[in-house]
């Protein structure tokens, strides 16, 4: 059955984008910062991932090499760049993420070329099929899309159990209160950015699954798309997030199914407007006023 | 309604999610009042200011300035009807001049079009010449004259609060809301910003509407005080009555 | 004290003038008398339309106080609309040229209509967001739309409506510059940089702040469809991969470089940035590497940019100069008095 395949395929997409979303939404609600430099995060998540397969590791050293060095990346970034500017104006901030941004792109193309390289997936994840029905889908779409949940599953028990998470829920709600109450502001901060890597070095494998062709710009449109999926699910709302990439993804699979695959990109952007003019807080955010 | 009244407000209030911020405000303001608003810390006295100019939508009642509902209008047309104000956090346009933060607030009615602006016709010269001289004027109320150069936010804080009222002044209200003007003056610059409100009030015979914390301000300038507590109104009178007033006494000793 | 000299206005705009043409004048000349080597005359173009889109898109970061993330779109609408109508050929050259800069212009302006009513409702990174939505949605349309704008295989630009000579391009770069500057020294510039500082306070102040916010939109993207259409004049073909995200933000790295909110910084940095990659070829590999790094140092180190928000005013050094001279001699009479 088609509409079960093309399903499960906009499902694997989505989940992608979800992850990636999440490294997003986390980072906004903490900083208020359009992390720019996301996406480029993944893209170098996905050449790390790419020679350790081909240097032969075991993918679960590959994978825990990746999501490290994802996660060590961004706390570099951090600390060098954003922490400098935490008082400045957000414009500052933002036009920063920008610079990080080009210069992780321009650093990948100067040490791994621009040419597209091709990214091992059957060392990473088995290969094969499984049949629903009349439908057949691949091992890949299911691990994808299972891993990506299992995630997200993880990532609501750090931010609602442990006590880290509750620290970077009580800054997101108001930093100078819970900086009043003891909570090392700078740690969770550092903390949240390191906890998006990893999420964001997860997608990277999945990326690369997906799409295994890498190079050194695969970053800006995927973490772009990602950002809409944020901001369309809600920013600061963690299944907010999952729905978003979700139906992202969906929309894209369905879109290029139709036939227009040239028009994907704009209609995702198309989507993330109607979506900021009909509710701004996207599907499950919630509402913030300046105080005056 | 009666046509001496610049401002006034029926059953006024706004809910923030459930929880009632103001409710049940009334209030009726003379053509040349000077009048005080005052409430402990987080009675919604700011809030009030905000339901007045729009910056809220209010949920319940109206505004009227001069008789005209306030309704649909947003803090642009409220504005032009006559409602000017300083804020309690001072928002000044920091990086502009003293001279330019008048001017902004003289902006409707320097008045000429872009053409004017691009070809440099003569309106755009009379009117920017005639836009100097009046925030020259208006900027010698509070001896401020020789800062015109100076950025705002480059200002001592008296000044700054000083200057913001001049600002608001310079948008020709009817009624000009003074949120906490004195907050960080010392006695000496209290008593100065004291004659000078007076001085605004009969000079361009405008009403005075002033939220503030400093009691011997409060009642010695103000003609009329309302108290606000928890949002509601609980006591309006002159300040002679207000001090005498047991729920007033109350609210204030926490009894 | 001594009153300060002030040069009248209308002999600083005598100045100005004078000095403007002679520049023009002299450095035609020079290009038409082959004084510069072809290479140089074509950096010097590319710089002239890269001031125009720095100084645009300056009228909203530095002035307005936000950070639209599309700007090459607008600049694309530019290119194509001047490009399509040029290649028609319907009028004289001059008036061609004219006419098209100004169809560039105006539909672009259109566009910043378009994209500036929805913008407006946010602020900060959602405006970044959304305004580099729209300048892929428009990078999409120009690919997809085969028939106008023969897609991604680009526009022949035939040699006799390649209009982008050192005059023309430079005429425009000078009435940008003067159409901003006295823009902003009115009452209109006024109640822009008001809402930058303070856009509740701009509000009470009377300040139509929907208004202006959309204005600076429109006036920003008009004056980038004309550095499109001037692009579109200077090559042989338009490809619409040329204005994707990454000519926005070359665009942006000039204008935070030379300084938010400063005309003069953007013209400085413009020239600069542009003219660096060609002086330093053999880091030219390196060239984004060194920019990106300068954009996140310039913002940890000197936010400012390099020139703050200085503009440079001719009239001003020359009052300078003679209220020195003056008090000199002043200091001097008073001492024999």
């Amino acid at each position: 059955m088609l509409f079960l395949s093309q399903l499960i395929n906009g499902l694997q997409l989505g989940s992608i984008y979800a992850l990636v979303a999440l490294g997003y939404n986390m980072v906004y609600g903490i900083v208020k910062l359009l992390n720019f430099a996301h996406g480029d995060i993944i893209m170098v998540g996905a050449y790390i991932a790419l020679f350790s397969l081909n240097y032969n590791h075991h993918p679960v050293v590959a994978a825990l090499l990746t999501v490290g060095g994802c996660t060590l990346l961004a706390i570099v970034i951090e600390k060098t760049a954003y922490s400098p500017l935490r008082l400045a104006p957000r414009l500052s901030l933002l036009i920063t993420a920008i610079g990080v941004s080009i210069l992780l792109q321009n650093l990948a193309q100067f040490f791994f070329e621009a040419r597209g390289r091709a990214f091992p997936a059957d060392r990473l994840l088995p290969t094969g099929t499984v049949s629903i029905g009349d439908a057949t889908v691949s091992y890949t779409s299911l691990l994808t899309i299972g891993i990506s949940v299992a995630s997200m599953i993880v990532l609501t028990f750090i931010v609602n159990k442990t006590k880290l998470g509750k620290a970077m829920r009580a800054v997101s709600e108001d930093t100078g209160a819970a900086q009043l109450m003891g909570v090392n502001v700078n740690v969770v901060i550092t903390f949240t950015f390191a906890v998006g890597a990893a999420l964001a070095g997860v997608g990277a494998l999945m990326y690369g699954v997906r799409f295994p062709l890498i190079t050194p710009t695969i970053g800006a449109m995927l973490g772009l798309k990602a950002f809409v999926a944020a901001v369309f699910g809600g920013i600061g709302s963690i299944p907010g997030a999952m729905i978003g990439g979700f139906m992202i993804g969906l929309l894209e699979v369905l879109v290029i199914h139709m036939g227009y695959s040239g028009w994907a990109d704009g209609v995702v952007f198309m989507l993330l407007i109607i979506v900021l003019l009909v509710r701004p807080t996207g599907i499950m955010g919630r509402n913030l006023m300046e105080k005056v | 309604m009666q046509k001496s009244n610049v401002l006034e407000c029926v059953g006024l209030g706004i809910d923030f999610g459930g929880l009632t911020a103001v409710n049940d405000f009334n209030i009726e303001i003379g053509t040349t009042d000077i009048y005080g608003l005052i409430g402990p810390n987080g009675a919604g006295k700011t809030t009030v200011f905000n339901l007045l100019t729009k910056v809220y939508k209010p949920t319940r009642g109206s505004v009227f300035v001069n008789g005209v509902d306030t309704k649909n209008l947003n803090t642009v047309k409220a504005n032009k009807l006559g409602l000017a104000r300083t804020f309690q956090n001072i928002r000044l346009f920091q990086n502009m001049t003293v001279q330019e933060n008048v001017m902004v607030g003289l902006h409707n009615e320097i008045g000429y079009n872009l053409a004017s602006a691009i070809f440099r016709l003569p309106s755009y010269w009379r009117a920017e010449k005639k836009a100097k001289e009046r925030v020259c004027d208006l900027l010698s109320i509070f001896g401020m004259q020789d800062m015109i150069e100076h950025k705002a936010g480059s200002l001592p804080y008296g000044s700054q609060r000083r200057l913001e009222i001049v600002r608001a002044l310079a948008t020709s209200p009817k009624i000009l809301l003074l949120d906490e003007p004195a907050a960080g003056m010392n006695p000496a610059e209290t008593d100065e910003l004291m004659k000078n409100i007076q001085l605004i009030n009969e000079k361009f015979k405008i009403a005075v509407l002033l939220i503030e914390h400093d009691m011997k301000l409060v009642m010695g300038i103000c003609e009329k005080l309302a108290v606000l507590n928890y949002g509601m109104l609980i006591a309006k009178g002159t300040p002679a009555e207000i001090q005498s007033n047991p729920a007033v006494i109350e609210a204030y000793l926490g009894a | 004290m001594q009153k300060k000299f002030v040069i009248p206005v209308p002999v600083r705009y005598a100045i100005n003038t004078v000095l403007i043409a002679f520049f023009l004048i002299a450095a035609n000349s020079m290009i038409q008398g082959g004084g510069l080597g072809r290479a140089q005359t074509a950096i010097i173009i590319q710089i002239g339309y890269f001031i125009i889109l720095a100084v645009s898109l300056n009228i909203i970061t530095g002035y307005l106080g936000q950070l639209p993330l599309g700007h090459a779109g607008f600049m694309a609408v530019g290119a194509y609309a001047a490009a399509i109508f040029w290649r028609y050929h319907f009028l004289p050259d001059t008036a061609n040229i004219i006419a098209g800069l100004i169809i560039a212009g105006v539909v672009a302006g259109l566009f910043g209509l378009l994209i500036g009513i929805p913008a407006l409702r946010f602020k900060g990174d959602y405006l970044a967001i959304i305004t580099l939505g729209f300048g892929e949605i428009i990078r999409v349309l120009i690919v997809n739309l085969d028939w106008l704008t023969n897609g991604a295989r680009g526009l022949q630009m035939p040699r006799s409506v390649r209009y982008s000579s050192f005059l023309v391009v430079y005429i425009c770069v000078i009435l940008t510059c003067i159409f901003i500057h006295v823009i902003m020294k009115s009452r209109h510039g006024r109640a822009i940089l008001s809402i930058r500082d303070n856009e509740i306070a701009a509000e009470s102040c009377g300040v139509n702040t929907v208004y202006y916010k959309v204005a600076a939109f429109v006036i920003s993207a008009f004056l980038a469809g004309i550095a499109g259409a001037l692009y579109a004049g200077n090559f042989a073909v338009l490809i619409p991969s040329e204005f994707d995200f990454m000519m926005s933000i070359n665009i942006l790295m000039i204008v935070v470089l030379g300084g938010l909110g400063s005309m003069f910084g953007s013209v400085v940095a413009a020239a600069v940035l542009t003219y660096l990659p060609f002086l330093l070829v053999p880091l030219a590999e390196y060239r984004m590497i060194i920019f990106s790094l300068m954009l996140i140092l310039m913002m940890i180190f000197k936010p400012s940019g390099l020139m703050g928000s200085y503009d440079f005013s001719l009239s001003r050094i020359l009052e300078k100069i003679i209220n020195f001279v003056i008090s000199k001699k002043g200091g001097k009479n008073d001492a024999k008095v």
